[in-house]
């Protein structure tokens, strides 16, 4: 690195980290590409859609779709018939619009955001309990509890699928869309508690306890301290778990697919998206949009904590 | 803790631990609760016919022989052994060497470091309809690419389409997908070893690959072997980067999943299946520790 590096060296180096660019992004691109072009156009290599298409987009987002599927007779009809109430019209309408709707988007997406967004603040709000406790706390069987956390990581999905399977459809959790949504939930919440719970205790550790000490010498009970100085203090890092646990969250398949089977409006995200590309509707420009539509939130998200997250990371918190 | 007195401090140690597991109590409980439990439940159940509308009847190690004996076990364990062992030795080196090359100043690195984590924090589920078109037969740039371009095929061919090809490209996708997080890991490493040992290699006249090799390599052994550990751990139990990209390739998760939860729907097999790979990988953890990690 002291070393002058000659021409050809550095236009190598250049070159690699060109490729390792493109390596990364190319799928990104080509998705974004496709969810652009007209069917006439997919076959071009090209990746500059010869001329853009938006109907995709459109479509999933729900612009200017009333009135498409609705035949022209009717539209007339309607028009020329005054004395009909708004309420009236609304309902021929709806028979026409129901037909067409192959793929709830902004419904899927409302599912995907409730379930992430409620299951990622229950994990870590027990999360900070948790490890406020044993980064801080002095008491036997800490250490076991620390490594019991570790120890979770070892399990694949499916080792837990089956019996939590069988035990929700057991005690009759899995026949009401209530119960299904409840159990989906708590389940997220498991699967995010153990990342939670490793990344904060690492961010607490950094926070030098003579300062909490004072606040208790001044009288502050421990809730009062992690209320007011250890919570403040390291926000940013709490928001940085918050937003990792939705992304694991906002990401699961697995579970939601042997849960959510019998709910079709329940559906997540990524259970939408799988069971268009499988049904009859499936067109690369509508699903590459939805993909695209899906993957945005996630990596605004990420840019946002980016820099957090990556320290964390490297800490050792992480899930897959 | 010296302006406390000896008997308040006292009370304070007793009120201490009964407030450390109070606070942890919750998370405990859920883990407890919701992944032990589940385990336990899970070998419980490999013992059993389960139904579940008629309750379990007990069958002793019939699953457990039944899904032993079936030839699709062992080809399925031998595409997650071709699968983990080239997705680990991939991913490994791929992030080593976006690793070595990230730890060098260039123009736009900030950015450059930003892009290279994509794959890894987009969802499976956007991806893989990207990595499905490209790899199109009709209309995906490989085909295009191979066959017009530069000839090397005479016809378009399925490549996700045929089992033998799309373990490959399930493997390609998981190098694509996962080695950013290698990357990090190693990058945060190597920012961490000291100049001076570079330059103390220089003096004695050291090549690049001898510095790579007596410097370099020794700092970041331990934290290559646990990534490779972890990575083990991980795509052993992979399951959605493998079933959303293409159903064609049957790993163990994968075989599992079609077991317990399509067409009739054997739980009790499906159980048993993912104790033996529980077992499968708990042994390999066990001696990986012991002879690479050496604790």
């Amino acid at each position: 690195m002291v070393k002058k590096r000659s021409f050809l060296r550095s236009a190598g180096f250049f070159l690699l980290v060109v490729l390792i660019v493109l390596f990364c992004i190319f799928p990104f691109i080509q998705m974004l590409s496709t969810s652009f072009k007209y069917q006439w156009d997919w076959g071009n290599p090209s990746l500059i859609p010869t001329q853009i298409n938006t109907d995709a987009y459109k479509e999933l987002l729900n612009i200017g779709q009333d009135l498409k599927n609705v035949p022209e007779s009717i539209i007339e009809l309607l028009e020329n018939t005054p004395d009909m109430t708004r309420a009236q019209k609304d309902q021929i309408l709806d028979k026409y619009r129901s037909s067409g709707d192959v793929f709830p988007f902004p419904r899927y997406f409302m599912n995907s955001l409730i379930l992430s967004g409620v299951a990622a603040l229950m994990s870590v709000i027990i999360a900070i309990l948790g490890a406020y406790s044993f980064s801080r706390l002095r008491y036997p069987g800490r250490a076991t509890v620390q490594r019991g956390v570790l120890f979770v990581y070892m399990f694949g999905g499916i080792l837990l699928l089956i019996p939590l399977y069988k035990v929700c459809v057991g005690i009759g959790l899995l026949s009401t869309r209530g119960g299904t949504f409840t159990a989906l939930l708590i389940i997220y919440m498991v699967q995010t508690l153990p990342v939670s719970l490793y990344m904060l205790g690492n961010f607490f550790r950094t926070i030098p306890f003579s300062i909490e000490e004072a606040a208790m010498i001044e009288g502050s009970s421990r809730f009062g301290t992690i209320w007011r100085i250890i919570i403040p203090l390291s926000l940013s890092s709490i928001v940085t778990v918050y937003i990792y646990s939705f992304m694991i969250a906002w990401n699961e398949y697995l579970f939601a697919s042997v849960f959510l089977k019998g709910f079709k409006n329940l559906y997540t995200l990524p259970m939408g998206l799988r069971a268009l590309f499988v049904s009859k509707n499936a067109v690369w420009d509508r699903i590459m949009a939805a993909s695209v539509l899906t993957a945005v939130p996630v990596i605004a998200l990420f840019m946002g904590i980016q820099k957090n997250l990556v320290g964390g990371m490297s800490e050792g918190g992480v899930k897959e | 803790m010296s302006t406390f007195l000896p008997a308040s401090s006292l009370t304070r140690e007793k009120r201490e631990v009964m407030l450390g597991w109070g606070l942890v109590f919750p998370a405990v409980f859920i883990i407890l609760a919701l992944i032990l439990y589940p385990i336990v439940y899970n070998i419980y159940l490999s013992f059993f016919d389960v139904n579940l509308h008629r309750g379990n009847t007990f069958v002793g190690l019939e699953n457990h022989r039944t899904v032993v004996t079936d030839p699709t076990f062992w080809r399925s364990l031998g595409t997650t052994v071709v699968y983990v062992v080239f997705t680990t030795v991939g991913t490994t080196l791929v992030g080593l060497v976006v690793a070595l090359v990230m730890n060098q100043k260039f123009p736009l690195r900030g950015l450059v470091r930003s892009l290279v984590l994509f794959p890894y924090v987009a969802p499976v589920i956007s991806v893989v309809f990207a990595w499905q078109f490209i790899f199109d037969p009709v209309n995906g740039i490989v085909m295009d690419v191979l066959v017009e371009r530069l000839g090397i095929l005479n016809t378009r061919v399925n490549l996700i389409g045929s089992p033998s090809s799309a373990v490959w490209i399930a493997i390609v996708f998981s190098i694509w997908k996962n080695f950013p997080f290698t990357y990090l890991m190693l990058l945060s490493r190597l920012q961490g070893i000291d100049k001076n040992l570079y330059e103390a290699a220089e003096v004695d006249g050291a090549s690049g690959w001898e510095k790579f090799r007596y410097v370099t390599f020794p700092e970041i052994y331990f934290v290559t072997s646990s990534i490779i550990l972890l990575r083990v751990i991980w795509n052993f139990n992979k399951f959605d980067e493998i079933y959303l990209l293409t159903t064609n390739v049957r790993v163990l998760s994968v075989y599992t999943y079609f077991k317990a939860f399509v067409g009739t729907m054997e739980m009790g097999q499906g159980s048993a299946l993912a104790l033996i790979q529980f077992i499968l990988l708990i042994g390999f953890i066990l001696f990986y520790v012991k002879k690479v990690l050496k604790w």
